[in-house]
């Protein structure tokens, strides 16, 4: 009882919250799930192409997280270790859903606030990005992904991928000159 | 021709970096999985009376689910382990566990919130207890993951938990 749960603190750090949970406290898991949620939640959205994929790998990193906590070497970093066990199950998840024809769920945050018209041209950007993003091969696209949108460093790309950083340089070149390529096919479309 | 190249991909980038709102759903999810299989921890779990899991995970879909689980450390008094008790209750303002162990009073353990999962802990030594959940101040719930105390002398929902290997 003398053990406080603070768990309604939703400024507590990842440590502070990691530390809880090591001691039993559950609720602090809830607190990290609803940080990170969004913020992975882009990645998987994008890396696979399909919301309803991606809140799967989503639920089930958060999950695998909680259950190998202990392995959680620097709970200060739990951002990131998380986010290696995101990219990983990516992987598993985006192997099977290329065997499917792939959704794309536009941001209907993204277009909130715009006139019809400016909506009709950011879904076809929208639309277009997505299927340009697609076509990519999953290496290509996850470095992409880790280098530009999440704004990594090469070396910490490395370590959650596993790959050597001259190999990420080069799937993020072959990356971009292939997203050029596609996107101006659909412009001549 | 070099910087058209570059500023399409950055419009792309533009594109992509567009926060996306993933459904806030998903956390109770997460929190019924986890409370419907806890992680296997280097700590032992004692043995005592909730035992049906798969229950569990049902409840949680249904919004209301209990787990008892001891802490690493935490007995405060020797022969004692401390337990957590949990409840999703996203709707709930307010939530309290009472029983036998503090004389059915709110006021005694209240349970705090996080995105509707609702905790507090408690010592028990090796017994046999009743309890519920106070919610809201007026609504009495009984741990549908639990064993209903079927010798409940007051005619509300209430469970039993059963502490150490000598009870049952």
């Amino acid at each position: 009882m003398s053990q406080p749960l603070g768990i309604d603190s939703v400024e507590a750090s990842d440590a502070e919250l990691v530390r809880r949970v090591r001691t039993g406290d559950i609720g602090a898991y809830s607190t990290l799930v609803a940080r990170y949620r969004n913020r992975l939640g882009r990645y998987a959205v994008h890396m696979l192409g399909d919301r309803e994929d991606a809140e799967e790998a989503l639920q089930d990193s958060f999950v695998r997280a909680y259950r190998s906590l202990d392995r959680c070497d620097d709970p200060a970093r739990f951002g990131a270790w998380l986010y290696g066990i995101l990219v990983n199950r990516c992987r598993t998840s985006g192997a099977r859903a290329a065997r499917r024809r792939r959704m794309f769920v536009r941001d209907a945050d993204a277009l909130n606030g715009a006139t019809h018209a400016d909506q009709a041209d950011r879904v076809e950007w929208s639309d277009t990005v997505n299927r340009a993003l697609a076509r990519l091969a999953p290496e290509y696209r996850e470095a992409f992904l880790l280098k530009h949108v999440e704004d990594l460093e090469y070396d910490a790309m490395a370590r959650l991928t596993g790959a050597g950083v001259s190999a990420l340089k080069m799937r993020v070149k072959r990356a971009r000159e292939q997203l050029q390529r596609f996107l101006k096919e659909a412009e001549h479309v | 021709m070099f910087d058209r190249d570059d500023e399409l991909v950055d419009r792309v980038v533009r594109q992509l970096r567009q926060p996306v709102s993933i459904d806030p759903a998903l956390d109770d999810r997460v929190m019924a999985e986890i409370a419907a299989d806890p992680a296997p921890r280097a700590t032992s779990r004692p043995r005592f009376s909730l035992r049906p899991w798969p229950w569990l995970a049902a409840a949680a879909v249904l919004g209301a689910i209990i787990i008892a689980r001891p802490w690493t450390r935490g007995a405060e008094n020797s022969g004692s382990n401390a337990f957590q008790f949990v409840l999703v209750a996203p709707q709930a303002s307010s939530v309290a566990l009472v029983g036998d162990f503090n004389d059915w009073d709110p006021a005694r353990s209240p349970m705090r919130t996080a995105q509707g999962v609702w905790a507090t802990t408690v010592p028990l030594a090796p017994g046999r207890y009743r309890y519920a959940f106070l919610v809201n101040g007026v609504e009495w719930r009984a741990d549908p993951g639990a064993p209903d105390a079927h010798d409940d002398e007051f005619g509300t929902p209430s469970s039993v938990i059963t502490v150490g290997g000598n009870g049952s």
